[in-house]
C-alpha cells in the first residue's frame, strides 16, 4: 500500500486528488492538510510514503515544507503547482516529480506508476534538495512546540547540541528537540552557523569571546554567558568565519 | 469630395519635395560661380595649349558668350547629378524612418502584451482551470458556469488592449466574475461584499483597471492568510468624481515596499488618461489594505 498525504490550500484541488487517489486500489489516504505548517506536522506524525504537495500556500509554502525535511527520512514528494517556471526548471534538473495544474487522471496515474517503481530514499532526498536550492538557506526553522510545530527565526537560536539521534536547539527562552542530524541541519541553516565540535554548533552572531585551553582547544563564550568547548579540529574554520 | 482633396494633397506634397530638391541643389550650387570660372578657364587654357603644341591656333566664340554657354551646360549637368544624389539620400532617409517606426510599433505591441500578461496572471488562469476540472467531477452545471465566467474574463482581457475605456457597470460585471471564480477556489476562506451606488453604472473607467486591484486583494489577503478574509468593493459618485475602493482584511503592506507590476501599470494608465486629476492610493487601514481610485467623473457615450 502507498500511504498518501494530500496538501493543498484550495478545497476543490483537494477534492480532485482525493477522488482520483481513492480510485487506486493500492493507495491509502492518510490525511489532508490545507496549509504548510499543518503539512509539516502531518508528515512527522503520519509518516506517509508520498506527499502531494501544493507549492503556493499561506504561511509556509510547499517548497519551504520540503526544505525543512531531512533528505534521508523524507517521504516521496510530488509537487503540485499551477505556474512556477523557476521551480519547474529546478525539478526537471533533479528529476523531481511534479504535477502541473490542471492535470488529468492519466498524468496522475503516470506519476503513481513512477512512485510504485522507485521506493529508494535517493529520490525523496532529491526533492528535498531541489526545494532547498529554490528556497535558499531558510531563515526559519520548524520546531515542535506543544502538540504542533512552529516556525522559529533562526537568528534567535544560540547554539545546537547533538545528542544521539536528536538535536537540541537552544534559544534564550527555550530548548527544542528535533529528530535530525547535525550535519544536515547545518546544511539547511546555512552560513550563520558553524560547528565547534563533533556534537555542537553555534550561531556566529552569538559568540562573545574565545580563550585558549590546553592542547589547542579553546573555550567559547556566548553572549548569554554559556560556555562551550571549541575543539582544535574546528578552530581554524571558526576563526576564519568570525573574521 | 474625397478625390479633389486627395489630389490637392498630392499636389502640395509634390510641391514640397520639388522645393526640397531645389533647396538641396541651390545649397550645392553655392560654389557654382567659382567652380564654373575655374573649370572653363582651365579647360580652354588646356585646349589652347594642346592646339599651340600642334602648331595650330584654337578658334572659339567670344568669351562673354562662351562663359554664359559653358556655365549653363555645367549647371544643367550638375543639377542632374545632384537630383540623383538627392533621390538616393531621400530614399535612405525614408527607409531609416520606416525602420524606426516599425521598431516603435514593435515596442508598443510588446508593452501591450506585457500589460495583458499583467492583467490576467497565468497563475490565476491555471488555478481556475484546475478548479473547473475539480468541480466538473461533481457538478457539471457549475463547472460550465465557471468556464463561461473564465471565458468572459479572457475576452475582456484580450479586448482591453484595444479599448481604453468602458463603463463601470461592465467593469463591475467582470470583477464579479473574477470574484466568483476566486470564491469557488477559496470558498471557506473569503467573503466578498459589494456596495455600489445606484447612479455610478454609467461612469467611464479605464478598461480592466480595477481587476488588478481585486486580484491584489485576493493575492495578498486571501492567498497569504490562514484565517478567513473579508473583501469589499465600494463605488460612489462625488460631485465631480468617481471613487472606487477595494478593501481586504488580513494583510499588511510591506514597509517601504514598491508597487507590483499590476499597480505600476494602473498608475501609468490613469496618468495617461487623466493626468494629475486621477489618483490611486494603496494604504494600510486597520488589519487590512485598501486601494482607492479617484478619477474625474465622465459618463460613457450612450
Amino acid at each position: 500500500m502507498i500511504r498518501a498525504l494530500i496538501v493543498d490550500d484550495e478545497a476543490p484541488a483537494r477534492d480532485k486528488l482525493r477522488r482520483w487517489l481513492g480510485e487506486q486500489p493500492d493507495v491509502e489516504l492518510v490525511g489532508e492538510c490545507a496549509d504548510g505548517l499543518a503539512a509539516a506536522a502531518a508528515i512527522e506524525k503520519l509518516t506517509p510514503d508520498v506527499v502531494f504537495l501544493d507549492i503556493q500556500m499561506p504561511g509556509l509554502s510547499g517548497l519551504e515544507v520540503a526544505a525543512q525535511l531531512e533528505p534521508e527520512t523524507a517521504p516521496l514528494i510530488v509537487f503540485v503547482t499551477a505556474f512556477d517556471e523557476h521551480a519547474i526548471k529546478a525539478f526537471e534538473l533533479d528529476a523531481v516529480d511534479y504535477l502541473l495544474k490542471p492535470y488529468d487522471k492519466d498524468r496522475l496515474c503516470k506519476s503513481l506508476e513512477r512512485l510504485r517503481g522507485r521506493g529508494e530514499p535517493a529520490v525523496a532526498a532529491a526533492a528535498v534538495r531541489a526545494a532547498r536550492l529554490r528556497t535558499g538557506s531558510s531563515e526559519r526553522l520548524l520546531v515542535p512546540r506543544g502538540d504542533g510545530l512552529e516556525l522559529l527565526d533562526i537568528r534567535a537560536i544560540h547554539w545546537l547540541e547533538a545528542d544521539d539521534n536528536y538535536i537540541h536547539v537552544h534559544t534564550a527562552q527555550a530548548r527544542f528537540m528535533l529528530r535530525r542530524t547535525l550535519a544536515d541541519l547545518l546544511l539547511q541553516l546555512g552560513a550563520r552557523f558553524a560547528r565547534i565540535h563533533t556534537s555542537a554548533a553555534v550561531n556566529l552572531g552569538e559568540v562573545k569571546a574565545l580563550s585558549p585551553l590546553f592542547k589547542g582547544d579553546h573555550e567559547l563564550e556566548l553572549k548569554s554567558g554559556m560556555k562551550l568547548r571549541l575543539s582544535r579540529r574546528y578552530k581554524d574554520e571558526l576563526f576564519a568565519r568570525l573574521g | 469630395m474625397a478625390a479633389p482633396v486627395h489630389r490637392t494633397l498630392f499636389a502640395l506634397w509634390s510641391l514640397f519635395w520639388l522645393l526640397m530638391l531645389l533647396v538641396s541643389i541651390a545649397r550645392h550650387l553655392a560654389w557654382a560661380p567659382l567652380v564654373a570660372v575655374t573649370f572653363i578657364v582651365s579647360v580652354y587654357a588646356m585646349r589652347h595649349g594642346v592646339y599651340a603644341l600642334a602648331g595650330e591656333s584654337y578658334e572659339h566664340s567670344g568669351w562673354a558668350y562662351l562663359f554664359f554657354y559653358e556655365s549653363l551646360k555645367l549647371m544643367l549637368f550638375a543639377s542632374l547629378w545632384l537630383s540623383i544624389i538627392f533621390g538616393l539620400e531621400s530614399f535612405g532617409r525614408w527607409q531609416h524612418e520606416r525602420e524606426r517606426l516599425l521598431a516603435l510599433e514593435r515596442h508598443l505591441a510588446e508593452t501591450q502584451l506585457a500589460q495583458l500578461r499583467a492583467q490576467l496572471q497565468p497563475h490565476f488562469l491555471f488555478n481556475a482551470l484546475n478548479t473547473i476540472s475539480a468541480v466538473m467531477q461533481v457538478d457539471v452545471a457549475r463547472a460550465d458556469a465557471l468556464l463561461a465566467q473564465l471565458a468572459d474574463l479572457l475576452r475582456a482581457s484580450l479586448s482591453a488592449s484595444a479599448r481604453q475605456t468602458t463603463s463601470l457597470r461592465e467593469e463591475l460585471e467582470l470583477l464579479r466574475r473574477y470574484a466568483q471564480i476566486m470564491q469557488e477556489r477559496f470558498a471557506e476562506r473569503v467573503t466578498v461584499s459589494w456596495d455600489v451606488a445606484p447612479d455610478v453604472g454609467d461612469a467611464e473607467v479605464p478598461a480592466m483597471l480595477l481587476q488588478p486591484l481585486l486580484e491584489n486583494a485576493f493575492k495578498h489577503g486571501v492567498e497569504q492568510s490562514l484565517g478567513p478574509v473579508a473583501i469589499s468593493i465600494r463605488a460612489q459618485r462625488g460631485p465631480e468624481s468617481l471613487r472606487v475602493m477595494v478593501r481586504n482584511s488580513g494583510s499588511t503592506l510591506a514597509a517601504g515596499g514598491s508597487d507590483g507590476i499590476g499597480l505600476a501599470n494602473c498608475r501609468e494608465r490613469i496618468a495617461l488618461l487623466y493626468g494629475d486629476r486621477a489618483r490611486l492610493e494603496v494604504l494600510q487601514e486597520g488589519d487590512g489594505v485598501v486601494a482607492t481610485l479617484v478619477q474625474p467623473w465622465r459618463s460613457v457615450m450612450v
